[in-house]
């Protein structure tokens, strides 16, 4: 079985190498050419965190892998999913905006919520009809990251459900549930209506 | 990206890839973040020598750097020997997704790392963060170099709750119980260590305590927590070093070399490790491990400033003990004058040692010059150990015992208390050890009672 996963990982991994010298390519034709390639630079992101999360997914439904923990910061974390979506959203003619970028640091696997995050606002962009916010809290239940749109809102709010249809949503809510204090484990929210009347989902992280 | 090219232009960049395509990506990245000088390197050795030689502001290196190297090693070896200020951002880079768990779990981390593909501006945010966060350490970069620990203390007590620190809060925890540590003060860092794990069970931090605990003596706490990680985090190398010193200290010479044995055969040409296996090798009494780690060192690690006196009297002893005189004589005799010159006083002492064993005629007037004082000096163990060795080859029976009941006054024994049974033992001196032994005991009976 592991070494199915060390075939694949170092399959998906090459693939990645790839992807960053396309990259480089565009950024290069940029440069020398003064062009503006957001959407080919977005392809290429877009496909190669495809598949770092389809891995994800396999390591996650085979029980292997664990969470990178580390303490990150919640304002960074933030910025960072709209500087990858930003140019994306906006060839889409929405508006992508972020609310409270504190510099609180919580104990998460950046990478992962990092991906589950983009997941979402791409998920975001492809219902909404003009918006999409960001916006995060913290409380005693722990770390809430929130994405809403003011699109039509999900057909079911039946995490399980959703959860069961595509691999963004199922890896969401795994990984939420694998970030725990103590007792405490992280969610997956579901909801519509909210602040732009939408979709909206919560990442619960204690 | 307009703003902060003006910084960018006047910093000195490496770029480290065996991959020359990748080379290339990474400089274009560099330079449309407006970075003006970027050097290369094709590896490890390389970028060993141009970090030597020209240090630069900023390191971008790829995990995998063939030949067996990684980019973790390299930042661990450029940290360890001080290569590399402080100041210095080093950046990962990696399309392995799998790097994040070595950086979750180890101590030694990269100021940060990011994974392939990504953007300049992506890259640029993540140094900003880095560069940023470096300016505000600068102060307590410096102290700590200074060795003025009670400075960059004041740093981290003025910061904790100041508004500049917020930022930085976990930083300056991290940074907090690591100088306590280099600082030697084991159960300040110990409670430092503690408060970072109030937050989150981080494996480092958990290794972090178990050393603190290890220092204070607390052996079999520092072990079963070293024992949870090295579980949990199998990939962590460094527990199994900390688990092995941890061994060693408490006189289990078997679990030691097992332990480093396993994970030094999944990281080969990491030397350091290497001379650790020497070291639980023959304390644990198999010099032939002993020798071929200490062999591989000699011949190897060429990489930072070489091997030294120490590694060279390391392969003597092993030999010694391992019964080759010959291969013993030939490699003491490599050890030159000019080298013994700048020695320490216990490698000087210890070459003494050893060389009265080889060729007795002619090495017993200066090791019984050098034994007469070598009491009253604080000379390290493993020497006192090579004093006792050579003093029971040449039948000195006053010395090794004086040397012998020094050691049992301290507690430092423990850590070789089967070594120096057995050199008594084939000697056929059991009963002189054992007097020595119980004459101790009697006298922290003693001493005990008194106070």
């Amino acid at each position: 079985m592991h070494q199915i996963l060390d075939i694949i990982s170092s399959g998906i991994h090459d693939a990645k190498n790839q992807l960053f010298l396309a990259e480089s390519l565009i950024t290069q034709a940029e440069a020398e050419h003064g062009l503006k390639l957001d959407e080919a630079r977005f392809a290429i992101e877009h496909a190669a965190a495809r598949l770092s999360r389809l891995l994800t997914a396999y390591k996650l439904h085979r029980e292997v892998g664990q969470l990178s923990i580390d303490m990150v910061s919640v304002g960074d974390l933030i910025e960072e999913a709209v500087m990858i979506n930003a140019p994306h959203c906006r060839h889409l003619g929405l508006d992508l905006s972020s609310q409270n970028l504190e510099h609180k640091a919580w104990p998460l696997d950046r990478e992962l919520t990092l991906d589950i995050l983009s997941n979402a606002i791409q998920n975001a962009s492809r219902h909404a009809r003009s918006r999409i916010k960001i916006s995060t809290t913290t409380g005693d239940s722990g770390l809430t990251l929130r994405i809403e749109d003011d699109g039509p809102g999900y057909p079911s709010t039946d995490v399980e459900l959703m959860a069961s249809k595509g691999v963004g949503l199922y890896v969401a809510n795994e990984i939420a549930r694998q970030h725990h204090r103590g007792e405490r484990h992280g969610s997956l929210v579901l909801s519509n209506g909210g602040a732009l009347g939408g979709a909206v989902f919560e990442l619960l992280l204690p | 990206m307009t703003d902060g090219t003006e910084l960018y232009r006047k910093l000195r960049f490496l770029v480290i890839d065996d991959q020359p395509a990748a080379r290339q990506s990474l400089r274009i990245c560099a330079q449309a973040m407006g970075a003006f000088s970027v050097e290369f390197s094709s590896g490890y050795q390389d970028a060993i020598t141009r970090i030597r030689r020209n240090p630069p502001d900023v390191i971008l290196c790829d995990y995998m750097l063939g030949d067996d190297r990684s980019g973790q090693q390299l930042l661990e070896e450029l940290r360890r020997h001080e290569l590399l200020n402080d100041e210095a951002v080093f950046m990962m880079v990696t399309a392995e997704q799998s790097y994040e768990q070595v950086v979750a779990a180890v101590e030694l981390v990269p100021d940060d790392y990011i994974i392939k593909p990504f953007s300049p501006e992506r890259l640029k945010f993540r140094l900003d963060r880095a560069l940023q966060r470096k300016n505000f350490f600068r102060p307590f970069y410096v102290a700590k170099r200074e060795a003025n620990f009670d400075k960059a203390d004041a740093f981290i007590e003025t910061n904790r709750d100041s508004e500049a620190g917020q930022p930085y809060r976990f930083e300056l925890l991290r940074q907090n119980a690591e100088l306590k540590l280099a600082r030697g003060d084991a159960s300040a860092a110990e409670a430092a260590y503690e408060e970072i794990l109030e937050l989150h069970p981080f494996p480092w931090a958990r290794a972090g305590k178990a050393k603190s605990l290890m220092r204070q003596n607390r052996h079999n706490e520092a072990r079963k927590i070293v024992d949870s990680v090295i579980e949990s985090s199998p990939q962590y190398f460094d527990a199994f070093d900390l688990k092995t010193q941890i061994c060693i200290d408490m006189g289990d010479y078997e679990e030691a070399q097992q332990t480093v044995e396993a994970v030094s055969q999944r990281t080969r040409r990491n030397y350091v490790r290497k001379r650790l296996l020497a070291d639980a090798a023959l304390l644990n009494g198999d010099a032939t491990t002993a020798c071929s780690a200490m062999e591989d060192v000699l011949q190897n690690d060429v990489v930072i400033g070489g091997f030294s006196v120490s590694d060279r009297l390391m392969l003597v002893r092993s030999l010694i003990e391992a019964g080759d005189a010959l291969s013993a004589e030939q490699t003491i005799r490599k050890i030159t004058a000019v080298s013994l010159e700048t020695a320490t006083l216990n490698e000087k002492t210890s070459y003494q040692a050893l060389l009265v064993m080889l060729a007795p005629d002619e090495a017993r007037a200066r090791f019984n010059t050098l034994a007469q004082s070598c009491s009253e000096i604080g000379l390290d163990i493993t020497t006192q150990v090579d004093v006792i060795r050579a003093a029971l080859a040449l039948n000195d029976m006053e010395l090794a015992k004086c040397v012998t009941a020094a050691l049992f006054a301290s507690d430092e024994i423990r850590r070789v208390f089967k070594q120096v049974h057995l050199l008594y033992e084939t000697r056929g001196a059991e009963q002189e050890f054992r007097t020595l032994q119980r004459e101790a005991a009697l006298l922290k009976i003693g001493r005990k009672a008194a106070g």
